[in-house]
């Protein structure tokens, strides 16, 4: 049943592009989730609202971000638009492994989700050299915390994201003794440490991405050594390398498709950029408006955008 | 016996025979092997505990029994028998000549409903409900209107002085107001059989005594067939007509007052009345002389109601024998100065005072 | 008695019997320490993990009863196809929509919307006829109902607490997401109460129920609602009432517990008066058992309320709208103030409702008022006078508004005044000032005390922590306890999560002394003057319901990602039922007991010592035990700060392939280690409460 779920949910997928024109999209509510951080809360409200100028009803449902490719694969949930490649992907693909979800194609958006210091860590030479991560070497003491025993930390994302990527890749350069890594329990404990550290002007070596809302303020991603296929140790390399540029996928409940065509098809062709993500994200966390007004004025000011994945 | 046995019906209120209650698992078993002869002791070493042992006795309309009897004697035991809140391990009981045993659940209920009201020591009111609410009570499980409900209670409230206080919780009042709270609630429905479960024991000695007199006064006016357990041996001679004194389960003697306290017919019986001091506590009718032709009373006349202690002197008095009256003023016995010298002071003779 | 005397000082062994049992178990224990060294292949130092399949077991189990077992045909229209959908799916599916209807049905009261009208006609229906929509309630009319149901059940301090409340709400641009919670609050409480009291009354009424209930709810209110997420999304779907259903299994245990409490209290000859007086057994039941048992069931109707809108944020973890998910929304962006005004809006409704429910149930009637019907329905009718005119004003709102905000109507969400900065202002200051005055602190504490302890109890060989384990229970409750905890803590042994559940357990040890301690001495002072015993308690149920994830934010500002942060989130948490236990423990010694003491010349001191403590001992004892669940239970909520302890693996289950047997198994560790601590700390009260005679 699982293959055969699959398999359809691809033909559906194919078959679609050619025929949406003509059947109409069901009335039934397109489920958008929303997760817990600014530009995917907009991005709903934008996609709802690029969906809503086809006719569609459209629902919102708070999800936690992990257990929502559960979620679209069983039908609660219809689409999801921010599947960064880094944090999500395994459960992604977790997901798809089991069928039912669909991948509804990745924004032109480049996303980098790697280790960095602040700006100020930078400008204010903390540790000269950086962001070439050869500097580390030479200033594990600059990111030492009460718990970290006199080495640097690397305040990395929940285990969840991406396992142990880091605490690998620390050894694999050589900076095992020089620097340890802590889980943080989620996006906002990060966030909470950069701002403690910014007020301080301490050092702090932390997990980030970017296109993200501290973009604004300035952040500079460790430059690692680049990274190559295979040299993951997943992959059978030995993990001395950085982050890859990611993608940021779509994926959609394997029934979209048939029930609301149009709005599959608009979702198929919509690609966000970095600019377009980097604007939703600055109108709530910079102009601090509400994230459905921030939508509504994004979708005014951008149709020159988002016009051409409706037509 | 008292005089009023010639205006009882011939069938009694309630009547029981051989009643028995044991608890324990194998308390059914052990009592047919016992073939009616019960051993507490044996019964004990078999982890049963003999509640009632062979009770009969029968009670008649408007007759007060008292069973008295210490702290797990078994009277609440064989109250509860009688109102069936426990079941009966052997035994018949008849309620107004209806087999109580025998009836099921339904007509259980009617009967509670209809016929019997009971008082709790511990007042059992309902915490949640007012003074109003909780007489209301019964009324309103039989299924009657709220309103008539409430009217009906009201009028309770009243006959236990308890006006102006109906909207009080049961927290609100001192131990003895509760307990009027208890008796209104249990003569709400007007029961023909009173069940008393130790109703003052948890009072004050003053309020018991104030409580004694508001019952005595309402038994004056509505002349219930009453069951009331005391452990109070004073308060069975003061209110009742006849006492059963019960032990470990078995009923040792029941009397009048009159009988148990001049004739004990047991050891443990004569415990409780050596120390009783009779005239304080016995009635003028209950040592009265049958009338023989032909006495030569004097000119005075004492109630049968009367305490002895409270018409002694005046008795003392007299040379010739007085008249005894009931409260029609019907002549129903004689006394004389030489008995109640012997009454008062010949403790020693007690075969003489009882024949 | 005076016989006694020559025995007296025999022997010390036998006098201080168990004490020098427990001295020699120790000795035995730092033996084992000593000798049994770390070796992954010795089985006295870890056990192998027999259980390391079983998640993978449960997870295809419920895998296959909800994908594949007993499949049926369904035709869906808008593929037109038929699907093949697992018979249990469609249930528990069917369910869930019946649980979603009610809760969007209030909802749309409140705020309006479609899906009422969805459920009786379809999507399409809706979609053609735009004016099928359910329009929303103006907020002042929400809040005048409010006041005079307040009003009507208690008078005016009532009617006053829910005006404020609501007007606070509404003034501060919560209005939207605070009915959304309202709404799925007001479903999963009365069932909570509801299932609490059937479940309830079927225990006390059969003892097989009983005892088979017994385990599921000490399960149940030991297990970190975290694991059970992902089997509810799969079993439930995701939404509000996959929320509403997390928070009931959550609420209900504690109201099954005080509704059969309450009913054991009922003394037998209330329930022989109500026999007496003709009742039939369900008059018992309802008339005379629960109406006498409700102090108790009050008790537990406050803890549902209390539990429903602590699971506010959690249950938006699967899709419960309303103020939870608007709270972590605002933690994301670090919006403090924003959080907090959220977190009271929550507190405000947990409030009101509680007074409410409290005061519907102390309702009294007055029969013998003769009134009209005016007089009966007046405040029905203040209503509806009330209803009409909010509408008019808010009618007039559109036509003074033109454009903007319609004040009168409705204020949006985020759009109203806000205290954001006072609050962001002072977090700031807090971290400018103390930040650097706590490094030493957090230095101090990490270095000395915290990372000696996680490595003390990581280097516990597992036979030497089964030995003090059942050995104490062999101490404390015999061969028994000795059985019943070896066999919980053999559980953990056996997955792969030991040294995980040996850091928890670090984490909740030290939590638990410090609140303890912190407990006993601040309740005990509480305790001794009524205006501070009052104050502490309702500071006790302000915390218990305020969401702990907004203090998270400023204590990792200042301490970092670091184990202090988790543990001062976790002592704020667990010193709660520490504080409480204490004052109520101590409030209940009998009067005459401390007046004899101070007829004794007893100093205070010596009072609290001698008196005070021994006598509350059994009820302290208790609050200890609920110290031990809320640390064990804000332990594994710490992982959202960031934890390497079961916590972190349960937060990583929400993800995982086998999330479902995963959450639910570490799920089992986490409660079986309460349930240990808590099978402990009875069997020792019990015996103290026979030995002062209290019981």
């Amino acid at each position: 049943m699982k293959l055969k779920n699959t398999l359809s949910a691809a033909a559906i997928g194919l078959a679609s592009i050619g025929s949406h024109a003509m059947a109409a999209d069901s009335a039934e509510p397109i489920v958008i989730p929303t997760h817990n951080w600014s530009s995917q809360v907009v991005m709903a409200y934008v996609i709802g609202g690029i969906f809503e100028s086809l006719g569609d009803t459209v629902e919102y449902v708070p999800a936690d971000s992990q257990a929502v490719y559960e979620a679209i694969r069983i039908g609660d949930v219809t689409i999801s638009h921010e599947v960064w490649q880094s944090t999500f992907g395994a459960s992604f693909y977790n997901a798809m492994a089991k069928g039912g979800i669909i991948d509804a194609g990745t924004h032109s958006a480049a996303t980098l989700e790697e280790m960095g210091v602040p700006q100020y860590v930078i400008d204010d030479n903390l540790c000269p050299g950086l962001p070439n991560w050869e500097a580390l070497k030479n200033c594990p003491e600059v990111f030492a915390t009460a718990d970290s025993e006199g080495k640097g930390r690397w305040l990395e994302g929940p285990q969840s994201w991406h396992g142990d990527l880091m605490p690998i890749r620390l050894e694999a350069l050589g900076l095992g003794d020089l620097y340890t890594v802590k889980f943080a329990g989620g996006a906002d404990a990060i966030w909470a440490e950069l701002a403690s550290a910014k007020k301080e002007g301490r050092g702090i070596i932390t997990f980030n991405w970017t296109p993200n809302f501290t973009d604004a303020e300035g952040f500079a991603f460790i430059e690692f050594p680049a990274y190559t296929d295979g040299c993951r140790v997943a992959d059978g390399g030995d993990g001395a390398c950085g982050s890859p540029k990611g993608w940021l996928k779509k994926a959609a409940n394997y029934k979209f498709p048939k029930t609301h065509p149009a709005a599959y098809s608009a979702f198929s062709k919509l690609d966000f950029s970095s600019t377009d993500i980097g604007q939703m994200a600055a109108l709530v966390d910079i102009d601090g408006m509400s994230h459905q007004d921030a939508a509504a004025k994004w979708l005014a000011d951008h149709e020159d955008v988002w016009k051409p994945f409706v037509e | 016996m008292s005089t009023s046995s010639e205006t009882m019906p011939k069938e009694p209120v309630i009547k029981c025979e051989s009643v028995y209650k044991i608890f324990g698992e194998n308390a059914d078993k052990m009592l047919r092997a016992a073939n009616g002869n019960v051993d507490a002791a044996k019964f004990q070493e078999a982890g049963c505990v003999v509640g009632v042992n062979n009770a009969s006795f029968e009670v008649y309309k408007g007759e007060m029994l008292v069973v008295m009897g210490l702290s797990g004697s078994g009277k609440s035991t064989l109250l509860r028998c009688i109102s069936r809140l426990t079941e009966t391990t052997a035994g018949n009981i008849h309620i107004d000549g209806q087999d109580l045993l025998a009836m099921n659940n339904k007509q259980l209920i009617e009967l509670r409903r209809n016929k019997m009201g009971m008082v709790f020591q511990s007042f059992a009111l309902l915490p949640h409900k007012t003074v109003l609410e909780n007489i209301a009570f019964p009324l309103q499980i039989k299924g009657i209107s709220t309103r008539d409900a409430m009217k009906r209670a009201m009028d309770m409230v009243e006959l236990v002085s308890l006006d102006g206080r109906q909207n009080y919780f049961p927290r609100q009042l001192s131990g003895g107001q509760q307990q009027r709270v208890g008796i209104a609630r249990s003569l709400a429905v007007e029961p023909d059989i009173w069940f008393l479960d130790e109703p003052f024991s948890a009072l004050d000695p003053l309020i018991r005594k104030e409580m004694q007199d508001e019952f005595m006064r309402l038994q004056g006016v509505l002349n219930k067939t009453i069951l009331f357990v005391t452990h109070d041996f004073a308060e069975a001679l003061r209110l009742a007509d006849r006492i059963a004194i019960m032990k470990d389960g078995v009923i040792e003697q029941i009397d009048t007052p009159a009988n148990i306290v001049l004739n004990p017919a047991t050891e443990y019986v004569s415990k409780f009345t050596e120390e009783v001091p009779r005239e304080k506590v016995l009635k003028i009718k209950s040592v009265m002389d049958p009338i023989t032709d032909g006495i030569d009373f004097s000119d005075l006349t004492i109630s049968g109601d009367a305490i002895i202690e409270t018409v002694a002197e005046a008795v003392l008095a007299q040379t010739k024998p007085v008249r005894v009256i009931d409260e029609n003023n019907n002549i129903i016995g004689s006394l004389h100065s030489d008995k109640m010298i012997h009454i008062l002071f010949g403790k020693d003779d007690n075969a003489q005072a009882g024949a | 008695m005076h016989r006694r005397v020559p025995d007296m000082g025999t022997n010390f062994f036998t006098k201080h019997r168990k004490l020098s049992q427990f001295v020699i178990l120790l000795i035995a224990f730092f033996a084992l320490v000593i000798l049994v060294k770390p070796n992954e292949a010795n089985v006295l130092w870890r056990f192998p993990s027999l259980l390391a399949s079983l998640p993978g077991i449960i997870n295809d189990f419920a895998e296959n009863l909800m994908f594949n077992w007993f499949p049926i045909q369904v035709y869906d229209p808008h593929i037109e196809e038929y699907e093949e959908v697992a018979l249990l799916r469609e249930v528990t599916r069917g369910f869930s929509r019946g649980v979603l209807f009610m809760i969007e049905f209030i909802r749309e009261v409140l705020i309006g919307g479609v899906k009422t009208i969805v459920a009786f006609t379809s999507w399409e229906f809706v979609r053609e006829n735009p004016w099928a929509a359910w329009p929303a309630l103006p907020w002042t009319v929400v809040s005048g109902g409010a006041v005079i149901l307040g009003y009507a059940l208690n008078g005016r301090n009532l009617a006053l607490l829910a005006g404020a409340a609501t007007v606070y709400i509404s003034v501060f641009g919560q209005w939207h997401p605070a009915m959304e919670t309202l709404s799925f609050v007001l479903v999963a409480a009365p069932v909570s109460v509801l299932l609490g009291l059937l479940f309830g009354i079927l225990s006390y009424k059969s003892h097989a129920v009983e005892v088979a209930l017994a385990p599921f709810l000490n399960i149940a209110q030991t297990m970190p609602h975290f694991s059970y997420l992902v089997p509810v999304t799969v079993f439930f779907g995701l939404g509000d009432h996959a929320g509403a259903i997390a928070t009931i299994i959550f609420a209900t245990p504690p109201m099954i517990r005080l509704t059969l409490l309450g009913l054991k209290k009922v003394p037998v000859e209330v329930v022989e008066a109500g026999l007496m007086n003709g009742s039939n057994d369900k008059q018992i039941l309802f008339k005379v058992l629960v109406p006498t048992a409700r102090r108790d069931i009050l008790i537990g109707v406050n803890q549902v309320i209390m539990q429903c809108l602590a699971m506010a944020v959690i249950a938006s973890f699967i899709g419960a709208k309303g103020l939870g998910f608007n709270l972590l929304l605002a933690l994301n962006q670090l919006r403090i103030g924003q959080a907090l005004e959220l977190g009271i809006c929550i507190v405000l409704i947990a409030v009101v409702l509680d007074k409410l429910s409290l005061a519907y149930a102390n309702k009294q009637t007055d029969y013998f008022a003769d009134l009209s019907f005016a007089q009966r329905h007046k405040y029905a009718l203040v209503f509806a006078v009330f209803f009409v005119g909010c509408i008019a004003v808010a009618l007039l709102g559109q036509l003074i508004f033109q454009d903007g905000i319609n004040y009168l109507y409705l204020i949006p969400h985020n759009k109203g005044i806000t205290t954001e900065l006072f609050w962001q202002s002072g977090v700031d200051w807090m971290v400018d000032n103390w930040y650097a005055g706590l490094q030493g602190f957090n230095r101090g504490l990490i270095v000395n005390v915290l990372q000696p302890m996680k490595n003390a109890y990581l280097a516990m060989p597992v036979s030497a922590t089964f030995l003090l384990v059942m050995g104490t229970g062999c101490i404390i409750g015999g061969i028994r306890s000795a059985l019943i905890v070896g066999g919980l803590l053999l559980f953990i042994a056996l997955t792969e999560w030991w040294d995980r559940a040996l850091i928890t357990m670090y984490m909740a040890s030290f939590s638990v002394i410090i609140s303890v301690t912190f407990g006993l001495i601040v309740g005990s002072i509480c305790a001794q003057y009524t205006f501070a015993s009052k104050a502490a308690l309702l500071a006790c149920d302000t915390l218990q319901t305020f969401p702990s994830f907004i203090y998270l934010i400023p204590v990792i500002m200042l301490f970092g990602v670091t184990d202090t942060s988790v543990l001062i989130a976790v002592i704020i948490y667990a010193t709660i039922p520490a504080v409480r236990y204490t004052i109520e423990g101590i409030r209940n010694v009998p009067p005459s007991l401390k007046e004899a003491g101070m007829m004794s010349g007893a100093t205070a001191f010596q009072r609290w010592v001698k008196i005070d403590l021994p006598l509350a001992f059994p009820h302290i004892m208790l609050g200890v035990n609920q110290t031990v669940i809320f640390a064990l239970f804000m332990v594994i909520i710490g992982a959202m700060i960031g934890t390497d302890d079961l916590g972190q693996y349960i937060l990583k289950a929400l993800s995982d392939k086998q999330g479902i047997g995963n959450g639910l198994m570490l799920g089992l560790c986490v409660a079986f280690i309460g349930l240990a601590v808590d099978h402990l700390i009875n069997t020792w009260a019990a015996q103290r409460k026979n030995a002062l005679g209290l019981s």
